[in-house]
């Protein structure tokens, strides 16, 4: 159950990055969001 | 400067971007969670911890154990490798047994992997390597370097105190997730408390008279090139530590302590008829002077900051420029076969014989890689 509440709120940032992301004006503030999906991609998938 | 714009199309982009390296990423973390191949010796046979805790079964933590029985009446012995997989002259050690032993009088039970999990990840922020090779006849083998704890992703959150279970002994939070400081296990806890519950179960029912659990630990740590026994254990320990004294292999002896519960030299000897027996060898990759940190480092032991150490006298190993995986191995390798040719003189009916292991001077001319088999592996390679 817990695993799945994590889960659950790291896809829940993750969507908001990448809300950010598409919404942002400056080009390497996107890079930021992009370099912070990639490690709450792979915890969302628990990977790492 | 003008930052450059950004549009959806950039972000777009960057999406791609992101998923390729997710995916590059993944593939290199998941080939890590598949087990090292091992190839062993004829008359072994393949079991699992959930043999022993069938509760275990399907789960990660569900380690492979094999055994070879000679047909001859005698004792059991028990090897353990991979508690702490950050440590690879403990597993490589088991592995030269599992793939040389022949066994001639007695059981043989080997273990290279115990902490299954925690082959198959690094701990952070310690920039350790994910795997190292050897040359061995007939191509490379690849071993993992892993972590000294259990894979977080199947056992999480760390609590903020972990608290053992039979003696309330408190701990950080963290060593929840180390196999040597879980014993004797909880069956109905996290995955770590139930594979050393498996553990005690296995010892108990395959009544295994003497056991090692093997380890390694950092050049600057006072137990180094050292036997840990249980008091029952002493009286061999000490007949072993001469001989390999005289042997010019020294091994430092050491009491289990009494008050610092769930390791295995503790619990093994208090919750089970073995004589239990913790070995630890010097592993610059794994101390705290260490500088850059990669394969060589593991295998070879080299590193300017330990030889400085050295010079300071800050060590607890003698330290010439290196401390290669084969001395290590060997140290575990050549001291389990003393314990075990010894075994007899304080257990009757204990005797184990087993041939075909390499000697210490054959293991240090040679390498340990001269002495495994070949396998097939593409986790690797072009790596």
């Amino acid at each position: 159950m817990m695993t799945l509440i994590y889960r659950g709120i790291g896809l829940f940032v993750a969507a908001f990055v990448l809300r950010c992301m598409f919404r942002e004006k400056s080009f390497w503030k996107q890079v930021t969001a992009a370099m912070v999906l990639i490690p709450l991609i792979l915890r969302i998938l628990l990977i790492k | 400067m003008r930052s450059s714009r950004g549009t959806a199309l950039t972000a777009a982009a960057l999406c791609v971007a992101v998923a390729l390296i997710c995916f590059v990423s993944a593939r290199s973390f998941l080939a890590m969670r598949l087990p090292d191949p091992v190839a062993p010796a004829q008359g072994f046979e393949r079991y699992n911890l959930s043999h022993w805790f069938p509760a275990l079964k399907g789960s990660p933590g569900d380690s492979d154990v094999y055994i070879q029985d000679s047909g001859v009446p005698g004792g059991t012995v028990f090897i353990m490798g991979g508690t702490h997989p950050n440590e690879p002259s403990g597993y490589m050690a088991a592995v030269v047994y599992l793939e040389r032993a022949k066994v001639t009088k007695g059981r043989l039970i080997v273990m290279p992997f115990a902490n299954a999990t925690a082959m198959g990840h690094n701990s952070p922020q310690e920039a350790s390597p994910q795997y190292f090779s050897l040359d061995v006849d007939g191509g490379t083998r690849w071993f993992r370097y892993g972590s000294r704890a259990t894979n977080p992703v199947y056992q999480w959150p760390a609590p903020d105190i972990y608290i053992h279970a039979q003696s309330g002994q408190k701990l950080d939070g963290g060593s929840k997730s180390n196999l040597n400081r879980a014993y004797p296990g909880v069956p109905d806890d996290s995955l770590t408390q139930q594979v050393a519950y498996g553990i005690i179960q296995l010892l108990n029912k395959e009544k295994v008279d003497l056991a090692f659990d093997l380890h390694e630990a950092s050049p600057e740590y006072p137990v180094v090139n050292a036997i840990v026994a249980h008091n029952r254990a002493m009286e061999l320990a000490a007949m072993v530590s001469m001989e390999l004294e005289m042997a010019g292999i020294p091994m430092r002896l050491e009491p289990s302590p009494v008050n610092f519960r769930g390791l295995s030299h503790r619990e093994w000897g208090d919750h089970s008829d073995a004589l239990a027996i913790l070995m630890e060898t010097g592993n610059p990759s794994q101390g705290r002077l260490r500088g850059k940190t990669d394969a060589a480092l593991a295998v070879t032991g080299k590193d300017k900051a330990y030889l400085k150490a050295a010079a300071l006298g800050r060590l607890f190993i003698p330290y010439e420029g290196d401390q290669t995986l084969d001395l290590r191995t060997a140290r575990h390798v050549t001291s389990m076969k003393m314990f075990m040719d010894m075994l007899g003189d304080v257990k009757e009916g204990g005797d184990v014989e087993v041939e075909g292991i390499p000697s210490f001077d054959d293991m240090m001319e040679r390498g340990i890689g001269a002495f495994l088999s070949p396998v097939e592996d593409d986790r690797f390679d072009g790596k």
